[in-house]
């Protein structure tokens, strides 16, 4: 592979590699030319940090999905779904109508139970797609819709305000969740969490090279002894936890839980990962392309508001940047079939 | 097809003709719609997502059943395919009248011409449509005079001077145009208010709150927002207290209990509240009033808004207002 022929194509290849990476510089520099040097204080960072959080915490989870050759589309309802539970359950309790009494529960209980509730919701997209053999983009839809309608049940449509939890029950700090820790977000800290997290498991674990392998040719996976249902259903649980974790962060920022919170979140979370290099076919992809991918939504988004680009303009300009990736993945792997080819040939 | 337009015009010039506060009776003029037959009120708003739209529904419900109909509510989610499909679904449902919150000014002359054809009076509320002579009654808030009268409060919170951002709803939303431009026919006329930053926040929450944040990084000098509806207003408020700006100046419109709150802790200067608990009630009484012989009198009739700041926080409550004197 390291021959001289080929290392024009080797410079372009880690230039093709590098691609999302130079993107985000290159916004960086085109906002602080044109913002001045605000764009590069800590505080506005901070804030594009804080942003990028929420569906960059999304896009981890739907990395893994993306990688085995599904999607998931439900992960806007489930934040929204989510935000509601937790809402509910700070200020009404849950009423135990047989007993006749109404539990209000710790702010750690009501976490751990939405995360819960997040990866039930995967484990049922999970076996519906898996058992019951529905296609990933019609059983997330399924439940999309399912999600969002038990959203607005939950209260009926209304909105939980001013979610702070009663000093006489114990159940208030909910908000730490959308404040900052040490002058950074919270939210970004559980975004840096779960992207390590996820790097290992990718990376380091057996489970990451399932993923991998399951996405890559899902029989060949299957003959070689890899349960390919299971690692299924697992990914989806996965972006259901995360999910979980937005809609609580969400909540607390705004102190409010709305039930249509989250509403196309998905789009951003999928738009992230692709631009992040993974393929929609499944098999390939990375964690930090993902982050990447978040980051250059976030930096476009943020950069465009701060300076004053109508919002009209700010979606053209997104699509052009999705559109714009996707072909240069796919020149990418054009060249980069050519280049295996090459190789084998010389090598002969 | 002619003698339906003849009726359409008879009645639009009943309609001109009813300014002189005389009631226009059913016996006077070409017959009035009968309905569809059956005993039911339809009720097609929005998303109920949103407590607004809720609102709209069960008062509605209320008000009919005491009336003595039964009442089928439904959403059409701001999509007007969807709308003409409830449409039809009520005319196939035999209802007696409907009432609308429509899902667009040009978009939903389609639907509410097709009830009209088929003899079932259309009431509709809180948005208009861009044709006269089809539905029966047109009651909406008076967008302009609340947007106006809120501004005023906004500009003597400012005290007359200083930069301000703005959130725009969804630009192709009539509502949010004229919402934007009332409060600048009211503030562009102090020289010291100065807008540094326009953006659309889709009347949006969690949009409302990062644009806010965007907003307060590159123009930090602000000390005022105006917002196109409580629910972007609530989102700014809350970027303003994680940002420990306690100085900014925010107002909203709507009149929703959530903006309420944050008039009342000192968060948030006002809001204009669309009295939607009273215009619904008014389309429910038409309605009934209309399907017992008497037209109302005019098709378009403007609800005025009613300010809401920290002096009459008090008097609202579920967007129904009591006035100060009847508490």
């Amino acid at each position: 592979m390291n021959n001289k022929k080929s290392n024009n194509n080797q410079l372009l290849m880690t230039l093709l590699k590098g691609r999302t990476f130079i993107v985000l510089v290159l916004l960086v520099i085109f906002f602080t030319i044109v913002k001045g040097t605000t764009f590069l204080s800590a505080s506005t960072l901070t804030m594009v940090a804080k942003h990028v959080a929420l569906y960059g915490i999304l896009a981890l989870g739907m990395t893994f999905v993306i990688i085995t050759g599904g999607i998931d589309l439900s992960v806007g309802s489930v934040v929204g779904l989510v935000g509601m539970l937790a809402g509910g359950m700070i200020q009404e309790g849950i009423t135990l109508k047989f007993a006749g009494v109404t539990l209000y529960f710790s702010v750690p209980v009501i976490i751990i139970t939405m995360l819960v509730v997040g990866c039930i919701i995967g484990a049922v997209n999970g076996l519906i797609v898996t058992k019951l053999g529905v296609a990933p983009f019609i059983a997330t839809l399924g439940t999309m819709y399912i999600c969002r309608g038990f959203a607005n049940l939950r209260s009926n449509g209304a909105t939980f305000s001013d979610i702070k939890g009663y000093d006489g029950l114990g159940n208030t700090g909910f908000k730490i969740l959308g404040s900052n820790i040490a002058g950074i977000p919270t939210g970004v800290y559980i975004f840096a969490v779960l992207a390590i997290i996820s790097v290992i498991i990718l990376k380091k674990l057996p489970f990451g090279w399932y993923v991998l392998a399951v996405g890559g040719n899902e029989k060949s996976a299957r003959l070689s002894g890899i349960k390919a249902d299971k690692i299924k259903i697992i990914v989806y649980m996965i972006s259901g936890f995360c999910a979980a974790w937005v809609g609580m962060i969400n909540t607390a920022q705004l102190s409010a839980a709305h039930p249509a919170s989250g509403d196309g979140w998905e789009m951003n979370a999928i738009a992230a990962t692709v631009l992040g290099g993974t393929s929609m076919s499944g098999g390939s992809g990375t964690i930090i392309g993902t982050v990447v991918g978040a980051f250059v939504i976030g930096v476009i988004n943020d950069g465009m508001t701060m300076c004053g680009v109508s919002e009209f303009w700010q979606k053209v300009i997104r699509g052009l940047v999705i559109i714009l990736a996707v072909v240069i993945d796919q020149t990418q792997r054009n060249l980069q079939a050519k280049m295996a080819l090459q190789a084998r040939n010389e090598n002969k | 097809m002619k003698a339906r337009k003849a009726m359409a015009l008879a009645m639009t010039a009943a309609m001109v003709g009813g300014l002189m506060t005389v009631p226009v009776m059913a016996e006077d003029n070409a017959e009035l719609l009968p309905g569809g037959g059956s005993n039911i009120i339809y009720c097609i708003t929005p998303s109920t997502s949103n407590p607004f739209f809720n609102t709209e529904q069960v008062i509605a419900k209320e008000k009919a059943e005491e009336l003595g109909y039964e009442v089928k509510c439904a959403s059409h989610d701001d999509d007007a395919a969807t709308q003409l499909e409830l449409f039809e679904a009520a005319i196939n449902d035999g209802a007696a009248a409907i009432i609308c919150d429509n899902a667009g000014a040009d978009a939903s002359i389609e639907a509410v011409q097709k009830a009209y054809d088929a003899g079932i009076p259309t009431f509709l509320i809180d948005r208009e449509i861009n044709q006269s002579g089809l539905a029966v009654a047109q009651i909406v808030a008076d967008n302009a005079q609340g947007a106006a009268a809120i501004a005023e409060v906004w500009v003597e919170a400012m005290n007359y001077e200083g930069k301000y951002a703005e959130l725009l709803g969804l630009e192709s939303d009539t509502n949010c145009q004229v919402r934007s431009d009332n409060y600048h026919s009211v503030i562009d006329e102090y020289e010291d208010l100065e807008m540094v930053a326009q953006q659309s926040a889709n009347w949006d929450q969690t949009e409302a709150y990062e644009k806010t944040e965007a907003i307060l990084q590159s123009n930090p000098e602000i000390t005022g927002i105006i917002c196109g509806n409580d629910t972007m207003a609530c989102g700014a408020v809350q970027a303003c207290l994680d940002a420990g700006r306690n100085d900014i100046k925010i107002i909203g419109l709507d009149g929703s209990d959530e903006a309420n709150a944050y008039i009342k802790s000192g968060d948030m200067v006002g809001t204009a509240l669309q009295q939607i608990a009273l215009i619904t009630e008014m389309a429910v009484e038409q309605a009934d009033a209309y399907l017992k012989g008497t037209a109302p009198e005019e098709e378009k009739q403007l609800v005025p808004c009613v300010a809401i700041t920290a002096d009459n926080t008090d008097c609202l409550n579920a967007f129904v207002y009591t006035e100060p004197e009847a508490k």
